[in-house]
């Protein structure tokens, strides 16, 4: 196993999306997985005894995403950027800023985010059209908490 | 009531909070960045709040979103750990602001003890031995010989804007000062663009010895002994033990009710340390205070059969502090293994942990949030596990400790495991002579191939 066919390796598992390649070959096993945040380059070499060569690969790691995006409209998410109570108006009878359906320009107020008795308004970024929103009115949120789906357009 | 404590922290801290929490029967609340989701302390806690992205400037260092995550989860107690907003007053004081109880002394002894000229003055005031010097930069040569002579020699010239042990000087006698001087503030001039300097005392043969403290607020504060940490790389402790090799039962005493006084001069709430240097003469001298619990308290809880943490929450319950002393038994000693490549000038060695099995055994306490198959982010510090073994003996404790550190296996990043083993072989170590300078001479030998 020679460094440039180890590089190609990588780079196949990087650009294809596999998650786990595993080689044997001449008396070594070479296993190279990949990370939800980038190909880790996690090369475990152990040496077995001497086997033909065999080469499985498995496709995993998109099974339970796709059926996950399946189920979830399409668009881009808003994430939220602190921690507090989510708020879907501006108060418990007004109506609340957004809905499904409904069109969005950057500026726009989508939500209204509590933390330490003071109201955060969340803008749009993008303009398009409100997929999905995530959230129940009055829940406790944390960061990068993912809030609405935009459809951008 | 608290019912629901909120862990300001990560890593082996959190996870040892949580453990105390959990076995006196209160909820826990971790908080993490995003770079912690798989972490330890995230998975043991009750409820967990991601607070921000990987830096602990957007993370763990940010009150708003502590706090934020406080009211979400309804906890009515934070413990900030050690490091990051453990022992910043204004933290103390938003938490008092929100009506959450800070796990910790009042914003007003926080700023106190944080101030090291203040904090000096108070010890002496309280009758304290403080190191003698001048209280102040020293104007002229002249005035700095004059503050020597007064000290007595030897003395060092430090520059006040200094650190990373320049802009410092050591005068061994009244002919030498004058050229020490002007040699010093020409240093602190180009390193630091400040040539003020201060004149104290050198001690020679330093010791850092420490005494453990917890006050109830109320005016009653205890000790629980000392704690050894003279073994330090560039001002890091690697290893401490307790208690210490040189301290007998008299110089414990002195030094406790020395430690005790101080406290009560501030009417210290929650554990505290505080920090001495011990010259070769048996006199030791205020360093500083640390109003927190502190990375090395499991060796005091070993040899004391105290759990500190417990005590600080009862303490913020209010709990009063019943004053007695505190019997020790036994020789704790702990190395903190960091992943750093120690024949490698200790460089960082971020990664993947593909192999972590901790040492076990009697008498051997492994305080670790590492797991095989974690990867260390590149955030953080670099500390993996704190390794503790406890023996009747101070040489019952090193032999356990060898054999601990040697079944310990971490693969995947290096680790200073290999330099605790030649450290704890060390004659000079195990005959407990050593001082703040040990490591400055001690030769690492390469690795075996």
């Amino acid at each position: 196993m020679d460094l440039e066919r180890l590089r190609e390796i990588i780079q196949i598992v990087e650009e294809t999306g596999i998650s786990e390649v595993e080689i044997e070959q001449d008396g070594l096993r070479i296993v190279v997985r990949a990370n939800p945040t980038g190909v880790s380059h996690q090369v475990v070499a152990a040496p077995v005894a001497a086997a033909p060569v065999s080469t499985s690969i498995e496709s995993s790691s998109d099974s339970a995403t796709t059926e996950q995006a399946a189920a979830e409209p399409a668009g881009t998410q808003v994430r939220a950027p602190i921690v507090g109570t989510f708020y879907r108006a501006a108060s418990p009878d007004a109506t609340p800023f957004v809905a499904v359906g409904d069109r969005i320009n950057p500026g726009d107020v989508l939500c209204i985010i509590e933390a330490m008795k003071l109201m955060n308004e969340i803008e749009a970024e993008v303009s398009g059209t409100v997929t999905a929103v995530l959230v129940e009115n009055a829940s406790p949120i944390e960061f990068d908490q993912p809030l609405f789906i935009i459809e951008p357009s | 009531m608290i019912q629901k404590v909120l862990i300001a922290n990560r890593g082996e801290i959190a996870l040892r909070i949580i453990r105390t929490c959990h076995e006196m029967g209160l909820k826990t609340v971790a908080v993490f960045s995003t770079a912690d989701r798989d972490s330890l302390h995230v998975r043991f806690a009750d409820e967990a709040v991601c607070i921000g992205p990987p830096p602990g400037r957007d993370s763990y260092l940010r009150p708003d979103r502590i706090i934020a995550a406080a009211e979400v989860t309804g906890a009515q107690a934070i413990h900030p750990g050690y490091g990051f907003l453990a022992e910043n007053a204004d933290f103390s004081a938003i938490c008092e602001d929100h009506d959450i109880k800070f796990i910790g002394p009042a914003p007003s002894t926080i700023r106190m003890m944080g101030d090291k000229s203040f904090a000096k003055n108070t010890m002496r005031n309280a009758g304290v031995p403080v190191v003698p010097g001048s209280d102040d930069v020293v104007k002229s040569g002249p005035i700095g010989k004059r503050v020597a002579l007064e000290t007595g020699f030897p003395v060092i010239i430090k520059a006040s804007a200094g650190g990373g042990g320049r802009g410092m000087r050591i005068a061994w006698t009244e002919d030498e000062f004058e050229s020490q001087y002007a040699v010093a503030k020409a240093e602190a001039e180009s390193a630091f663009g400040n040539g003020d300097l201060y004149v104290e005392k050198f001690i020679t043969g330093p010791r850092h010895i420490e005494i453990q403290v917890l006050g109830d607020g109320k005016g009653s504060v205890i000790h629980f002994g000392e704690r050894e940490c003279s073994i330090q790389r560039r001002h890091q402790k690697l290893i401490e033990e307790s208690p210490s090799p040189v301290v007998d039962e008299a110089l414990r005493a002195k030094m406790g009710a020395a430690a005790i006084a101080g406290a009560e001069a501030v009417n210290y709430e929650g554990a505290g340390t505080v920090e001495f240097l011990l010259d070769d003469q048996q006199n030791f001298y205020f360093m500083e205070m640390n109003t927190r619990i502190q990375v090395e308290h499991p060796v005091t809880e070993e040899v004391t059969d105290c759990d500190l943490v417990e005590y600080q929450i009862r303490v913020a319950m209010g709990e009063s502090v019943k004053e007695r002393d505190i019997p020790i038994e036994g020789h704790a000693i702990e190395c903190r293994i960091n992943a750093e490549d120690p024949f490698r000038n200790f460089s960082p060695s971020p990664g993947t942990v593909s192999t972590f099995h901790p040492s076990g055994g009697h008498g051997v306490r492994v305080d670790t949030h590492v797991y095989a198959g974690y990867q260390i982010p590149p955030y953080y510090d670099s500390m993996i596990a704190k390794l503790i073994a406890k023996g009747r003996t101070r040489d019952l404790a090193i032999r356990k400790m060898l054999r601990a550190l040697d079944e310990f296996v971490i693969e995947g990043v290096k680790t200073t495991i290999p330099f605790h083993l030649q450290l704890l072989a060390d004659e000079k170590f195990q005959a407990g002579s050593f001082d703040t300078g040990f490591l400055d001479t001690f030769e690492l030998k390469p690795p075996e191939e």
